[in-house]
This record gives C-alpha cells, sequence and structure tokens, in this order.
C-alpha cells in the first residue's frame, strides 16, 4: 500500500512523504501528551457544557 | 475568595439567527425541489431566463450552505460561546451588524444569482461586491468571537470553541484565496488564476467548504448539544482532542478527490486519494465519540425527538464520511463521478447530518429561549419520520440513477461500440429516479414545514427571554508552574490556539497549492492553444451567465468510454486561457468539451430554441432570449484589458479593436448560419451567434484538421 502510494506520487515523492509523516507526527505526539492530561482538568473541561451557571425557569 | 459575577446571555441574537435559519432553510429547499421537478419537467422555468435551472441550482446550494447552515451555526454560536465562556457576547452592536449584514448579502445572492451574475465557482458564484461584504460581515463575526473569548470568565476553551477557531480561520483563508479576481465592472469580475490551477484552488476551496463550513462548527455544535441534549458529559474529551487536529489537519488535503482523472496532476491526485482515505479516522473518531456519548441513555433515545435527531444526525455524519473517502479512490471514482451518485452523497451529509442536527438543536434550543415547553412532541416525532423517510426517498433514488447512468455511459457492445451512444438514452433512463428523488425532497420539506408550525406555536405559548440571567465566579489569572501541560497551557490562550489551528490548516494548502502555481511543467503548454476571440470570450460570458457548466463538463477523462463518446482526453495546456476554469462537476448533459466543429451552426441555433426538435426527450429548457438580446459589447474592452493584465498575449492595443473584430466574426458566421437555412434579421448582433462563436471553438484547438491533418 505505502509503495503504491509513493510510487504513485511520482517524481515528487517528498510531498507524500512529507505529508505522511507530518501527519504520523502529529498524531502520535497528541495522543502522547493528551493520554498523560491531567484527568481533574479534563473532568472539568468536559463538564462545561453542563454548568453554565444559567438561572433558567421553564413554565 | 473569588467574586460572583451577575450577567446576563444575549438570547434575543440566537432567536434572530434561528428564525433566519428556519425561513432560509424553507426558501432554500423549495428552491432545491423546484431544480429537482425541473429536471422532469423542465418547462417549469415558465421560458423566463432567472428560473432556469442553470441559474437556480447555484442558489439552492448557496442558500442551504451559507443561508441555513450558515443561519444555524451562528445561532449554535452564539448560543454556545456565551455559556462554554460564562460571558455575554463582546458586543451586542457587532451582534447585530453581523446579523442584518449576513441576511443583506443572502438577499443580494437570491436577487443577483438568477440575474445570471455568476463567478461559477461552485459554491462561490456571488460576484465580487459581495464577495468583500462576505469578507467584511466575516471579520465582524471574528471580532466579536474573539472579543467574548478574551473577555472570558472560564479559563479552558471547551473543544466546541476550538472547532469555532478553526472554522472561522480557515473559511477567511479559503474566502480570500478562491475569490481573488479583477473587478470588469459593478458585476463581472476575471479571476487571477486560470484552467488547472484555477480548478485546484476552487476545489481546494469547494471541498473545504464543505469541510469547514458544513462539517467543523456542526462538529463543535455536536460537542456542546448533544451532551446538553443527553445531559451528560462527551464520552470521550482526550479522543474529542485527537479529533479535532487530525481532522483540521488532514481536511485540507482532501480538495483533489474532486479532480481524479482530470488534467491535475498525478501526483495532487494521488495526495488527495491519501488524504482522504485518512480521513476516514478522526470522522468515524467524532462519530463514535458522539454516539457512545449516549451509552446508558438509549432508553431515552426512544422517548425524545431531540435525541432522535442527533443519532441520526451523527450516523449520517458517519455514513457520509466513509463515502467520501470511497468515493476518493479511483476505480471507484471513475464510476461515481459526474454521476447522479455524488448529488445523493452529498444529500446524506446535508439532508441528514446538517439538516438534522438543526433541527434538534432548534427543538432544543425554542423552548429555552421562549421559556416554556415544546408546543408538541408528538409534531417533533412526526418531523423526524418525515425527515428520516424523506432523506431515504432523496438519496436511495440518486444512488441508483447514478449507478444506472455510470454503467450505461461505460458499456460497450461486442462489436466494441458504445452500448448507448446517444448520451440522451442515459437520460430519459433515469428520469424516473428523478422523480422518486423530488418526492423524498417534497417528504423532507414538508417535514420542515411541521416544524415551523411547532417552534411557532412554541413561541406563541411563552415569552422571548432576550436576556438570560446568569451568574460565574470572575475569571482567576492562572499562576504557570513548572512542568505544566502544553495542552492546558494552550487552551487558556486563545490566540496561540488561533495561530495554531492555521499553520495546521495552511501546511496542506501550501505543499498542495504552491507547487502548482510555481512550477511550470505542471501545466505543460501546447504551441496551438490561442486565447478566445472577443466574440468567443462574449459567448463564454453567456455561457458562464446561463449557468451551463451545472449540467455540462468540459473535461474528458482518459477512460476508452469518454474518448469514443466525446473524442480526445482534455490536456491541462488547453485551458491555460479559461478564466475561469469550466470543467464542471456533474453530466445531467453530454460534455462540451471537443463539441467544437461537431454540428453545423444552424443545429446549435435550432437547439437553444428548442432542445427537443434536435434532441426529442431532451431535459434541458428552452433558451429562446438568446435569439432575441443584443451582444452587450460595453465591457469587451475592459475584458481584453484585464486579461492582458494576467499575461493573456493579446497584441498590444488589441482591446481597442476588439469590438470591431467582434462584429466582424459575428457577420461571418451569421452569413454561414444563413447559408445553412437560419432566418432571423439582424441576426449577428444577437447573443446566440456569440455562444455559437464559443461552442464551436471548444477543443478546436488541438483537433486535427480533417484534410491535411495538422494543428
Amino acid at each position: 500500500m505505502a509503495k503504491y502510494i509513493l510510487e504513485a506520487a511520482g517524481n515528487i515523492n517528498w510531498m507524500a512523504l512529507f505529508a505522511l509523516l507530518t501527519f504520523l507526527f502529529i498524531f502520535l505526539l497528541s495522543a502522547y501528551l493528551i493520554f498523560k492530561k491531567d484527568t481533574e482538568i479534563l473532568k472539568h473541561i468536559e463538564e462545561l457544557p453542563l454548568s453554565d451557571g444559567e438561572h433558567l425557569h421553564i413554565n | 475568595m473569588t467574586k460572583v459575577e451577575t450577567f446576563s446571555y444575549d438570547n434575543k441574537i440566537v432567536r434572530d439567527f434561528g428564525i433566519a435559519t428556519t425561513l432560509w432553510g424553507v426558501v432554500g429547499m423549495l428552491v432545491g425541489l423546484w431544480a429537482a421537478l425541473e429536471l422532469i419537467w423542465p418547462e417549469l422555468n415558465f421560458a423566463t431566463s432567472w428560473l432556469t435551472f442553470g441559474r437556480i441550482r447555484p442558489l439552492h446550494t448557496n442558500a442551504v450552505i451559507f443561508a441555513f447552515v450558515g443561519n444555524g451555526i451562528f445561532m449554535g454560536v452564539y448560543y454556545s460561546l456565551q455559556r462554554l465562556l460564562k460571558a455575554r457576547m463582546y458586543s451586542d452592536v457587532l451582534s447585530k451588524i453581523h446579523f442584518w449584514g449576513w441576511q443583506a448579502i443572502i438577499v443580494a445572492a437570491a436577487i443577483t444569482l438568477p440575474l445570471g451574475f455568476t463567478s461559477s465557482h461552485e459554491y462561490a458564484e456571488l460576484e465580487w461586491p459581495i464577495d468583500i461584504a462576505i469578507a467584511l460581515v466575516w471579520i465582524v463575526f471574528g471580532l466579536n468571537m474573539f472579543g467574548t473569548i478574551l473577555k472570558r470568565r472560564e479559563n479552558h476553551l471547551y473543544v466546541a470553541i476550538w472547532f469555532y477557531i478553526a472554522t472561522w480561520v480557515t473559511v477567511t483563508v479559503l474566502h480570500i484565496f478562491n475569490n481573488l479576481e479583477i473587478p470588469v465592472s459593478m458585476w463581472k469580475s476575471i479571476p487571477v488564476f486560470a484552467g488547472v490551477q484555477d480548478a485546484l484552488i476552487q476545489w481546494w476551496y469547494g471541498h473545504n467548504a464543505v469541510a469547514f463550513f458544513l462539517t467543523t462548527p456542526y462538529l463543535g455544535l455536536m460537542y456542546y448539544f448533544l451532551p446538553k441534549a443527553a445531559n451528560r458529559p462527551v464520552y470521550s474529551y482526550k479522543l474529542s482532542i485527537i479529533h479535532f487536529w487530525a481532522l483540521i489537519f488532514i481536511y485540507i488535503w482532501a480538495g483533489p478527490h474532486h479532480l481524479l482523472y482530470t488534467s491535475l496532476p498525478d501526483w495532487a491526485q494521488t495526495l488527495g486519494t491519501v488524504f482522504s482515505l485518512m480521513l476516514i479516522a478522526p470522522s468515524w473518531g467524532g462519530m463514535l465519540n458522539g454516539l457512545l456519548t449516549l451509552r446508558g441513555a438509549w432508553d431515552r433515545v426512544r422517548e425524545d425527538p431531540i435525541l432522535k435527531f442527533m443519532v441520526v444526525a451523527i450516523t449520517a455524519y458517519g455514513m457520509a464520511t466513509l463515502e467520501g473517502p470511497l468515493l476518493s479512490i479511483k476505480s471507484i471514482n471513475a464510476i461515481s463521478h459526474y454521476t447522479d451518485w455524488t448529488v445523493g452523497h452529498v444529500h446524506v451529509g446535508t439532508l441528514g447530518w446538517n439538516g438534522m442536527l438543526t433541527f434538534g438543536i432548534l427543538y432544543w434550543l425554542w423552548p429555552r429561549l421562549y421559556g416554556t415547553k415544546l408546543f408538541s412532541v408528538k409534531l417533533a416525532n412526526t418531523h423526524f419520520w418525515l425527515g428520516t423517510l424523506g432523506t431515504v426517498f432523496y438519496t436511495v433514488p440518486l444512488y441508483w440513477a447514478g449507478w444506472t447512468q455510470s454503467l450505461m455511459w461505460k458499456r460497450f457492445t461486442d462489436d466494441g461500440l458504445l452500448a448507448y451512444g446517444n448520451f440522451l438514452e442515459t437520460v430519459t433512463q433515469i428520469i424516473p429516479m428523478y422523480s422518486l428523488r423530488a418526492l423524498g425532497g417534497t417528504i423532507y420539506i414538508i417535514g420542515v414545514f411541521v416544524m415551523v408550525y411547532n417552534l411557532w406555536k412554541t413561541a406563541r405559548q411563552g415569552t422571548l427571554v432576550a436576556n438570560s440571567e446568569a451568574s460565574a465566579p470572575a475569571r482567576e489569572k492562572h499562576v504557570p508552574h513548572k512542568g505544566e501541560h502544553w495542552h492546558r497551557w494552550i487552551e487558556r490562550r486563545p490566540i496561540q490556539m488561533l495561530i495554531g489551528a492555521t499553520v495546521m490548516v495552511l501546511i496542506g494548502g501550501l505543499v498542495e497549492i504552491f507547487p502548482m502555481l510555481l512550477i511550470d511543467k505542471n501545466v505543460p503548454r501546447i504551441a496551438s492553444v490561442l486565447p478566445y476571440t472577443p466574440l468567443e470570450l462574449e459567448g463564454r460570458d453567456i455561457y458562464i451567465r446561463e449557468g451551463c457548466v451545472n449540467c455540462h463538463s468540459q473535461m474528458i477523462r482518459p477512460f476508452r468510454s469518454e474518448t469514443e463518446r466525446y473524442g480526445e482526453y482534455s490536456k491541462s495546456g488547453e485551458f491555460i486561457y479559461d478564466r475561469p476554469f469550466l470543467w464542471g462537476s456533474k453530466r445531467t448533459g453530454p460534455d462540451l468539451h471537443r463539441v467544437g466543429d461537431k454540428y453545423p451552426h444552424s443545429w446549435h441555433y435550432n437547439h437553444m430554441l428548442d432542445p427537443e426538435t434536435m434532441s426529442p426527450g431532451s431535459i434541458m429548457p428552452p433558451y429562446p432570449w438568446l435569439l432575441d438580446d443584443d451582444i452587450d459589447t460595453t465591457y469587451t474592452a475592459a475584458k481584453i484589458r484585464v486579461l492582458q493584465t494576467l499575461n493573456t498575449p493579446y497584441a498590444k492595443g488589441f482591446d481597442e479593436m476588439a469590438v470591431t473584430k467582434l462584429k466582424v466574426q459575428a457577420e461571418s458566421i451569421a452569413k454561414e448560419m444563413k447559408s445553412q437555412g437560419v432566418q432571423q434579421e439582424e441576426l449577428a448582433q444577437k447573443e446566440i451567434v456569440a455562444l455559437i462563436a464559443y461552442l464551436q471553438r471548444l477543443g478546436t484547438d488541438i483537433k486535427p484538421d480533417p484534410i491535411t491533418g495538422s494543428k
């Protein structure tokens, strides 16, 4: 698959390589850092939609 | 202890955008239904130019994308942004300018598109004054959004806001690049890029209009309104972060999948395919994150129409984002492209994802904005089933139509001849599917009318809570500490987030587009390809005005089935003077790239007067006004001057003699037409002659001379 992709890119192999490697780098880095993240902060952020401080009255 | 502050959320602006969403949704969908009916009964244009399919199809697409979904985005953003940041919008004045400015743009589009003022770039048809207005109003929206972010009481930016930021920055970049054009008059401009370069930038824009207008802001809305409606946090916040960064990075690369097998260089097509396939991962990650948010709450989905709408919307998102990458595989694209399969695919996304999520949000919001309960849950459930059935009835016949037509195009007899050599046979075969599609659209719109009634009654039984009271602690000043997590750092810094998102989306654009603009070998020149004559240029602008590109492509792919039917496949060097490019994306009629010299002038004359006389059973409408209206040469010289500025090699001083040359060529064509039996007074002055001049030129630059064989 990878070989086919790179061959099909013709004489501009560096572009396909650059694109794939950049994505791989960003994906792995973000995944690694995010799974190291402080769970308390995460808990706070994910609750934000549910705690808007609004005093709503539905009749 | 931090002081608790009392403030209010601006609900009126949310309500106003909600009304605009509903109103323009009805208008845009009705125009779409009308266009669908015209494909069955072309006479529904009532012999007027401004109601023809070519002119109202862009009106439909612009209305549903920018008026319906656009207002839906603003409605959701203005509601959720305030609450996620625990702050009122930065400026009520900016909110009002944004609202009325956007509505004015929509009205301007609704007037100018039927009048034929179009740049012909798909989903960016509006002419330059409106493009500038869009940019200004978009900046007002950005100022208001970033102003609110800066004055927030909540330190952390929830993931929905990241999606809003990425949307704003990317739409800004796309809008500017795809609308680089030089004005010729108040309602006519010429794009800076030509041919294959124009095509690449247009589909970089076109694809990312889907990505960053129909998808990323709606994902932001999903991440806010789904937890609200389900009353539980999103399934995995970590997954939402990966979803965000992976999606915005990958999406921007995928544009060239709209140009597979065209004259675009192979490396650009391959990049488009690879990144489209990679898109499945973040898209499905997002879909699963949405659906898994409802784990343990599926019993409520049975009862709650809002959750039903959201579940179908997220499922449609998953289906469309699986199908899109599959359609980007060359062997599948060879069958799907130019057919109704693509139209069906698009409508799974728009009717299913955008439509159903908008309806779910409206049903959730309206009672809260009016401090009351929804007027009728039963009617909302009825709407849900009408919407779902309408989507199915709309899309399935179009898939069937796409497969049928494409297979007919490609079928050969045992003798090696095209089995369906007459293109019209492949059109009449799918008319029953078009009827079913119109039925599906009708069902969907009936559902929308049910919703309008339900929301109107809900508003009537409550009172608008224009300013909703709220309280929250003042924002604490954060003291950074050693070893602080990078994401925690960036979450608090919207400007850095803006820059990060910009860099992410620009990487793909720069790597793909810059080589196309800078490397000459990507667009090989052909010595025999010359600029258009002034008459052909005016004819081309009539072709653009009438929206012919909406039904006719000008791009013959290198397949035996296409070269047998149309002639030599299209080369990128043939389009270097095409501003804008007119390759098209759908073949309701045949490709026209090699139509030049195929028929006599009189055939075109009679065909435009009444297509059925030359092609019995044709669904193309008549264009009698082209035989009555005179060619407008007011701006011919100005067009030549603009093209000279853009390096089209017209001789110095050619602009001054352009109209004279135009008249000489028109007289010559009119004379030939008379010899072919066309009897009409002052024929040389009529628009039909200019259009015929253009059509007869198409694809002839590299056609060998039938006698000498040279070109």
